[in-house]
């Protein structure tokens, strides 16, 4: 679990003319077993919040401070794709992560596979996997690092309605395992409402809009009424803030 | 009111009843390479034939398939009038063929990487490229005769003016389109610099290397016998010459002949099982066997045969 510190956070792109605000002033204070959604509009800045929290991309100005128990946190990843190497095995996948390639690593990649259901695919490429079961290694590999938090970028808006439900289950059922500190990109309001405990609302502009508790129990059924309602709820909301989401 | 649906479409290959034996050994792509050498020689006859009948001059001058296979005979079983024998003319262009394309890989990659990678390399290196790209065999060859005379590294040196150009595109290109998105996966795990290089960079660019080998030997292979022909002492394109001069086509033929066994040798036992060793990892691709039946079952669709 990891303590999440944003501090006026600033990122533009090109330069002139040509500038674009993706953040505008964020701070945000995060922590503990929380799942974190961010939805917003295409173009609001969700997916570069993301890979500057994980130190893909760096602000332009502003601070960002990850740590667990006082140290600097170790960061876990899910790509919208699951961007996985085609020339390399699904467990040599894995291992490609991994500080050292000792039993006990390979056991605990071993153990995460499992734990997405392709235990026997160790030997297979990707190539040789569905979409579906590619996201799965994706989701394996990250958790298999252990990090204190793990960002995941709408990990499953390229998956089948059906594939996608039962893998957001399996997610929900890792991260109530392994009490990470989850911070997840969606488009999806009802994929929000269904896996988190709050849920950032960002605007156009990079500017974050609203933070909302979803104070129901887990796990959440999307058919059920106190679901509808939150989500019904959260749409509302984006009605007042003039957004335009799915 | 009556509603029509759209027939179900199914894979084709759940329709297509099976052929009589005789007829798909007939269409397989195996009894199509086997079938190629033999019409060769059909047509070859023929060609022979119809230019004696047809033109007044020396027919003897013409090489039958007998005269070349008794030509390629006599040079295995060592029964030559040429300075050197067959294994020995190889040998000396393999080994020219070896240091050139082994020159031309290592130059070439490391020109390819840096072009790939620079934008003031890049442009430092584009036009003389495109200039090596553009130079025929010919003239390295006359170039290289006039300036090293006749020894070994004229024709070392056109296999590798003419493969390197080939390298270098290829190499940059490979630069060009590695996967990005996978360097940033590597970079938010942390995974070290040099793993990276070695696990993402250097397989991404194994089809483009793979691609550039291909064309350095090929192109290499073609310098090298023009560079002997007209700047050489020893080795096949010369030996192809010094039957060119005896007036004996079947020596020219059949020392082709000898360049197209071993390309064929180098492609399907040397080439062939290290790029699918090295390229297992890729989905297996439609062959043409299947892209025809699809193709077939279109047809049936069309007509009405293949919907029920």
């Amino acid at each position: 679990m990891a303590d999440i510190e944003i501090k006026n956070l600033h990122k533009e792109f090109g330069v002139g003319d040509d500038k674009v605000v993706a953040l505008e002033d964020v701070n945000l204070q995060l922590g503990g077993h929380v799942f974190v959604s961010i939805v917003g509009p295409s173009g609001c800045g969700k997916s570069t919040l993301l890979n500057i929290l994980s130190g893909i991309e760096t602000p332009t100005s502003g601070v960002v401070n990850i740590t667990q128990s006082g140290h600097e946190a170790a960061p876990g990843y899910v790509f919208q794709a699951a961007r996985l190497l085609p020339w390399r095995t699904v467990m040599d996948n894995l291992l490609f992560v991994q500080k050292d390639k000792s039993d006990e690593t390979r056991a605990r990649c071993q153990h995460y596979l499992e734990m997405v259901q392709l235990g026997d695919k160790g030997s297979k490429f990707p190539g040789e996997l569905s979409g579906g079961m590619q996201q799965r290694v994706g989701i394996a590999r990250a958790f298999s690092i252990e990090p204190d938090v793990l960002f995941m970028d709408e990990p499953f808006s390229h998956l089948d309605a059906i594939t996608a439900r039962s893998l957001r289950t399996e997610l929900h059922a890792m991260w109530a395992d392994t009490k990470k500190t989850i911070i997840f990109v969606t488009h999806d309001v009802g994929e929000a409402v269904e896996l988190s405990d709050r849920i950032l609302v960002f605007a156009k502009g990079g500017r974050l809009e609203d933070d909302i508790n979803i104070d129901l129990p887990f796990p959440r059924d999307p058919s059920d009424e106190k679901v509808a309602i939150a989500k019904a709820s959260v749409l509302r909301k984006f009605e007042e803030l003039d957004l335009v989401v799915s | 009111m009556t509603t029509h649906t759209a027939p179900r479409k199914t894979s084709p290959r759940r329709h297509t009843t099976q052929a009589p034996l005789i007829v798909r050994f007939v269409k397989s792509p195996k009894f199509a390479r086997f079938l190629f050498p033999w019409a060769v020689l059909v047509f070859w006859l023929i060609g022979n034939k119809l230019i004696q009948d047809s033109w007044d001059f020396d027919s003897s001058v013409l090489a039958t398939p007998r005269e070349v296979w008794d030509f390629m005979w006599a040079e295995i079983t060592n029964d030559t009038v040429a300075p050197d024998n067959v294994y020995r003319t190889f040998g000396i262009s393999l080994r020219r063929l070896g240091v050139g394309f082994a020159i031309a890989m290592f130059l070439g990659t490391l020109i390819g990487l840096g072009m790939g990678l620079s934008k003031a390399i890049n442009a430092f290196f584009h036009d003389w490229v495109m200039a090596l790209l553009a130079m025929p065999a010919l003239a390295w060859a006359l170039f290289l005769s006039l300036i090293f005379g006749f020894d070994n590294r004229g024709p070392t040196i056109a296999v590798i003016l003419a493969g390197i150009p080939f390298v270098i595109v290829n190499i940059r290109e490979g630069v060009r389109s590695t996967p990005r998105e996978l360097f940033d996966m590597s970079g938010a795990f942390n995974v070290p610099r040099a793993k990276t290089v070695r696990h993402v960079l250097l397989p991404s660019l194994f089809p483009f290397m793979f691609a550039a080998a291909r064309y350095a030997f090929s192109i290499g292979w073609k310098g090298l016998v023009i560079a002997e022909l007209f700047g050489g002492q020893d080795g096949a394109g010369w030996t192809m010459k010094f039957w060119y001069d005896a007036h004996r086509l079947h020596g020219v033929i059949g020392y082709s002949m000898f360049f197209v066994i071993l390309a064929l040798f180098i492609e399907n036992v040397v080439l062939e099982p290290i790029s699918r060793r090295v390229f297992k990892w890729r989905p297996a691709l439609t062959g043409p066997d299947v892209v025809e039946e699809e193709f077939q079952h279109e047809l049936d669709v069309a007509s009405g045969a293949g919907t029920l």
